[in-house]
């Protein structure tokens, strides 16, 4: 769907409205959605489907998945949790998964980085050298 | 075995124990080489991106939900929601002596099946061009052979002149005529032993051009030996949009590598027509704003950085040069288009090739009057100013009488006589093509034209005159050939001996 700019700066503008000290507002995000939906402005719906990649955006950069092979211990559990946050700062929701994939070792990711420790990542490594 | 186990070892080594933070993003979508990536915060302009089993990335557009990066290589293989990741590297080059005598694609990879490139140098595609201070005025020549641009319109080292004409006006063969006379030089120079000559190494891009015109740019290459002083970049019409939009950067950096070496290289695009196309169709795909002629804003900063990039560099920063001979294809002679005239606009001079000419028998149809080097006679070796000076001149008059001509008997002698000499500077500057001439010989026919030698020779029969002319002088005084070469400039005693030479031969031919 082809979304004009003017839909892309109000889109924009609403998103800044929902984030309260930096943080982004899950009340406002629905009260912002309710009104646009009722009042239905000059391209709504392309203004919602923005707005809905930026707040995609803004919740995946919020969110830590910690993958492992098998479950972690709770206090080394917390001690990423804690080091993630002091890096990422606070409202970071942080989710833990196994994967038997990866072998050994534990893959973060944050957003866009990727702290990659496994085992299985290093094989690839070795492989792509080889 | 030894050596194999000390490679392991080494790649085990090598496995970095500690871990590392990566930027991935994820492949939105994905077309005619273009991949929107989602993610990717981190990435920087111009960044490679790695998109996992060999394929990599250029990042292109950087906006503020995703990436826009143009595929490097075989893009089928590529998924919506493949992880794609920075790799904190600039794209770059092999470089060096070893590319002499290949024949590379956009990316330095051999296309000649002749084995991998041995080289260790590396230099970006991109590169900011040498800055101001660093650069020093043009003043050494580039002998083309072709007699018509060293006379009149003479190119130097590290200027960019730009060959402009229709299609099959003979672009291509001024730049592959330049390269071959070059190689013998350069050959030539070799075999005397000749330390202060300065070796002049070619690099052709082929951008967009049929695998046939390419294959026959090759064949007379190695027909005429140039191709152990030449490095062939190949993005033919079957490469991708984006291999070929690189090709000219990628040529670029290979000729800057002998620049900054101290040494002395040429390049020919060919040509930067097919290579605003290209990039006009990347752009489009990146759905950048389109302006003139649907090409995109940023068409003249193409083509300028580009072209800014071959300069002659002072002393201090090893006095190596690049010389630029970018080529472009009017049509109908438009020399007034949005391309050319960006082009013309960035360029030291240009020499322009006419249809109409071409079609007369004037090869190379080289237009004299629209046709300049604003390096001019720096550029020229003494000898040649010498005998050259009023060429120009003496060909506008001839044009200008032209009209005329066809009155022939109403014509006073002096008129009569500018007409019938023009006629033959005309005939004398006509050549075959791949047939480049020594400068030495070129100067002495030049001096042999001025001095009215070829006055009392019929019209038709003045290329026959000036070949066999041209053979004596090679085979019977060599010596004064040689000397004119050597000291660059015709002496008092060596004008009288060419005198002397040329009155000889004319008693002799027939």
């Amino acid at each position: 769907m082809k979304i004009s700019k003017q839909a892309r700066r109000e889109a924009k503008s609403l998103f800044r409205i929902c984030v309260v000290n930096g943080l982004l507002d899950d009340n406002r995000v629905r009260q912002a959605v309710q009104q646009v939906i009722a009042q239905k402005p000059r391209g709504y719906v392309g203004i919602l489907s923005h707005f809905q990649r930026l707040v995609k955006l803004d919740i995946a950069r919020r969110t830590a998945k910690v993958e492992s092979a098998i479950p972690l211990a709770p206090p080394l559990a917390s001690g990423v949790q804690n080091r993630l946050t002091q890096i990422y700062g606070a409202g970071l929701s942080v989710s833990f998964a196994q994967n038997p994939g990866l072998i050994g070792g534990m893959r973060i990711q944050v957003g866009s980085d990727v702290y990659d420790g496994t085992i299985q990542a290093r094989l690839a490594a070795l492989e792509q050298g080889f | 075995m030894s050596t194999l186990l000390q490679e392991i070892e080494a790649q085990i080594a090598g496995v970095k124990t500690a871990v590392a933070r990566q930027n991935v993003g994820l492949v939105r979508e994905i077309s005619d080489g273009v991949a929107k990536i989602e993610g990717l915060t981190d990435a920087m302009l111009n960044e490679m991106l790695d998109f996992g089993d060999g394929v990599m990335g250029l990042a292109l557009n950087l906006e503020e939900t995703e990436v826009g990066a143009i595929i490097l290589g075989d893009y089928k293989g590529i998924k919506e929601g493949q992880e794609v990741r920075t790799t904190g590297r600039l794209l770059q080059v092999p470089a060096g002596k070893a590319l002499l005598g290949r024949v590379v694609d956009a990316l330095g990879r051999p296309l000649d099946g002749k084995g991998p490139i041995a080289t260790e140098s590396f230099y970006p595609v991109e590169k900011i061009a040498p800055g101001i201070i660093k650069r020093r005025s043009v003043s050494q020549a580039v002998q083309t052979g072709i007699m018509a641009i060293d006379a009149m319109i003479p190119i130097g080292r590290g200027q960019r002149e730009l060959i402009i004409g229709d299609r099959s006006t003979g672009k291509t063969t001024l730049g592959i005529d330049t390269i071959i006379n070059n190689a013998r030089m350069n050959r030539q120079a070799e075999q005397a032993g000749d330390k202060s000559y300065r070796p002049l190494y070619s690099i052709y891009v082929g951008v967009g051009q049929k695998q046939s015109n390419i294959a026959r740019v090759i064949s007379v290459l190695e027909q005429y030996e140039a191709m152990p002083y030449t490095i062939v970049v190949a993005a033919s019409a079957s490469d991708s949009a984006t291999n070929q939009y690189l090709a000219p950067f990628a040529g670029c950096a290979m000729g800057e590598w002998f620049m900054d070496n101290g040494m002395d290289a040429l390049i020919i695009f060919d040509d930067l027509s097919k290579h605003a196309v290209a990039y006009r169709q990347v752009s489009l795909i990146l759905k950048r704003p389109s302006g003139r002629e649907a090409y995109p804003g940023d068409v003249f900063y193409l083509h300028s950085r580009l072209l800014e990039r071959a300069a002659r560099l002072n002393e201090q920063n090893g006095n190596g040069s690049l010389t630029a001979l970018p080529i472009i294809e009017t049509q109908l002679g438009d020399v007034s288009a949005y391309i050319p005239t960006n082009v013309i606009s960035i360029t030291d001079g240009q020499i322009y090739l006419e249809t109409d000419l071409f079609y007369q028998g004037v090869r190379p149809a080289i237009s004299v009057g629209l046709s300049v080097s604003r390096v001019g006679s720096a550029a020229q070796i003494k000898a040649m100013k010498q005998v050259a000076g009023r060429i120009k001149l003496d060909l506008a008059q001839f044009r200008e009488l032209a009209a005329f001509a066809q009155f022939g008997s109403d014509l006073d002698s002096k008129t009569q006589a500018q007409i019938e000499r023009g006629k033959r500077i005309v005939e004398v500057f006509k050549q075959h093509q791949y047939s480049p001439i020594q400068v030495e010989i070129q100067v002495a026919v030049l001096w042999a034209a001025q001095n009215g030698h070829f006055d009392d020779v019929p019209v038709e029969k003045v290329k026959d005159c000036q070949g066999k002319m041209g053979d004596y002088l090679t085979t019977r005084k060599a010596e004064l050939t040689g000397r004119i070469l050597k000291e660059k400039a015709l002496s008092d005693q060596a004008t009288a001996e060419l005198k002397a030479a040329v009155t000889e031969f004319k008693q002799t031919y027939k």
